[in-house]
């Protein structure tokens, strides 16, 4: 067992998520914000407001003027694009790297979290959901209890893949008996430390559902059923693969069917370009 | 050289120098044929059993489905030379996820989609390696038809 001080100190020398990705969704998803606000906010970090500028230069919008404040970008490209942009800017430096323990190569874990990123867009949309870019962030942060975790699995990885391939445990529940922590409430813990909302706290919690009662959470089955769909498609996916419960109670619960999953899956296949652009450029 | 066959894509070759690679399946299937005779070979990397639930982005992205991948790899095959009678079939991936059931089962349903295609063509799969709960890398050299899977967590084997 890990004993939650090592864990806790090892997370101070984490490089951090810039604060700014949770004053961002504070004003975000607040239906009284103005976009003069949300700009505010993002320009208040240098780093970050650099980078979404050089990303909006970039060939791949094809701007004929070049954008030089956050202010022209949300008149460019919406106020939506500038949001996200500018999330994934803040996510790129911790979730790059690779996480050994997890069989993930340099940039997979990268991969993985920006197309469930996108997966949970399409989930939010689909389904007109409240605090879609809580949903986004969420979707794209939740497996940051690897980025620690992973030298732990690596060390136990007999008796992980044991349970999982010859007792019937999930990745997550063998973390669990293995460790006595699995990668959600890592997770959970470093967006604590990191100042996230509760909100996101208990959604990054909650992301692979142990806990079947919290289906009824609109944003936690959305990131859930994002991570189901980021897995089955493969990309980024380490050496847990698809070793995590399906709960079929959650499709019930979001009111979606067979077909709309098949139909999220067809519009992800389109919007694969979009993802590889945003990696390139990250 | 290496060609790489992206998700929802086919590439076909008999240029003995290169191998065609696709990485990550994971409910998604990768189809290989190879005519060890004129030595052609060719993959295919698609998503989804069905293509009539969006015949637009069948349109646009034929090797996204089963139903509308499937046929055209066979004919990019033909076009090099290769002949249906001598063509070895190997299928990866259709994992699933635990407890999946029924139709939200997308990995079983784009395996039983290529069954169906197949019963229906009188094409029988020479080696499989399908289902399960892991990520499968399939790779496959022209100039001797081998084939390498590699499974996440673990090396790369020749089946």
């Amino acid at each position: 067992m890990i004993s939650l001080q090592d864990l806790v100190s090892e997370v101070k020398n984490l490089q951090p998520i810039p604060a700014v990705a949770g004053q961002l969704l504070a004003v975000a998803d607040n239906p009284d914000s103005s976009m003069a606000d949300i700009a505010q906010v993002i320009q208040y970090d240098p780093v970050i407001t650099a980078s979404v500028l050089r990303t909006c230069n970039s060939a791949y919008f094809g701007m004929k003027h070049p954008v030089e404040s956050i202010k022209d970008a949300v008149n460019l490209l919406g106020i939506d694009q500038v949001i996200e942009l500018a999330l994934i800017k803040s996510g790129s430096r911790a979730l790059g790297g690779s996480q050994k323990g997890y069989g993930l190569e340099e940039g997979d874990m990268w991969k993985y979290s920006v197309s469930s990123a996108i997966l949970a867009r399409q989930v939010a949309g689909r389904l007109a959901l409240k605090g879609k870019n809580t949903i986004f962030t969420a979707a794209l942060i939740k497996d940051m209890g690897k980025i620690v975790l992973e030298k732990y699995v690596s060390d136990a990885a007999h008796k992980i893949s044991d349970l999982v391939e010859n007792k019937h445990f999930s990745f997550q529940e063998a973390e669990k008996k293995a460790l006595g922590i699995d990668h959600a409430e890592l997770g959970a813990l470093i967006a604590k430390m990191w100042k996230f909302s509760p909100r996101m706290v208990n959604i990054i919690r909650h992301h692979h559902l142990s806990d079947e009662t919290k289906s009824t959470d609109q944003q936690i089955a959305a990131v859930y059923l994002a991570d189901c769909l980021c897995m089955m498609l493969g990309g980024g996916v380490g050496s847990d693969g698809l070793a995590y419960r399906f709960k079929d109670q959650v499709m019930k619960d979001l009111g979606i069917s067979a077909v709309d999953m098949s139909l999220i899956i067809a519009e992800f296949g389109i919007n694969m370009q979009e993802v590889e652009t945003l990696l390139q450029m990250a | 050289m290496k060609q790489i066959v992206g998700v929802a894509d086919m590439k076909v070759s008999n240029n003995p120098g290169e191998s065609i690679i696709t990485y990550s399946l994971g409910s998604c299937i990768g189809l290989v044929i190879y005519d060890p005779v004129v030595k052609v070979g060719g993959m295919l990397h698609y998503m989804l059993p069905d293509s009539s639930i969006d015949k637009n982005k069948a349109a646009a992205r034929p090797y996204m489905f089963a139903d509308s991948g499937i046929p055209r790899l066979f004919k990019s095959a033909y076009q090099l030379g290769a002949a249906k009678q001598r063509m070895k079939v190997y299928v990866a991936g259709g994992a699933e996820i635990l407890d999946q059931q029924g139709f939200f089962n997308i990995g079983k349903r784009n395996y039983m989609a290529l069954k169906k295609l197949f019963f229906k063509n009188k094409v029988m799969i020479s080696q499989q390696d399908v289902g399960g709960n892991v990520n499968r890398t399939v790779r496959i050299e022209i100039a001797t038809g081998d084939i390498y899977v590699k499974t996440s967590g673990s090396g790369e084997v020749k089946i």
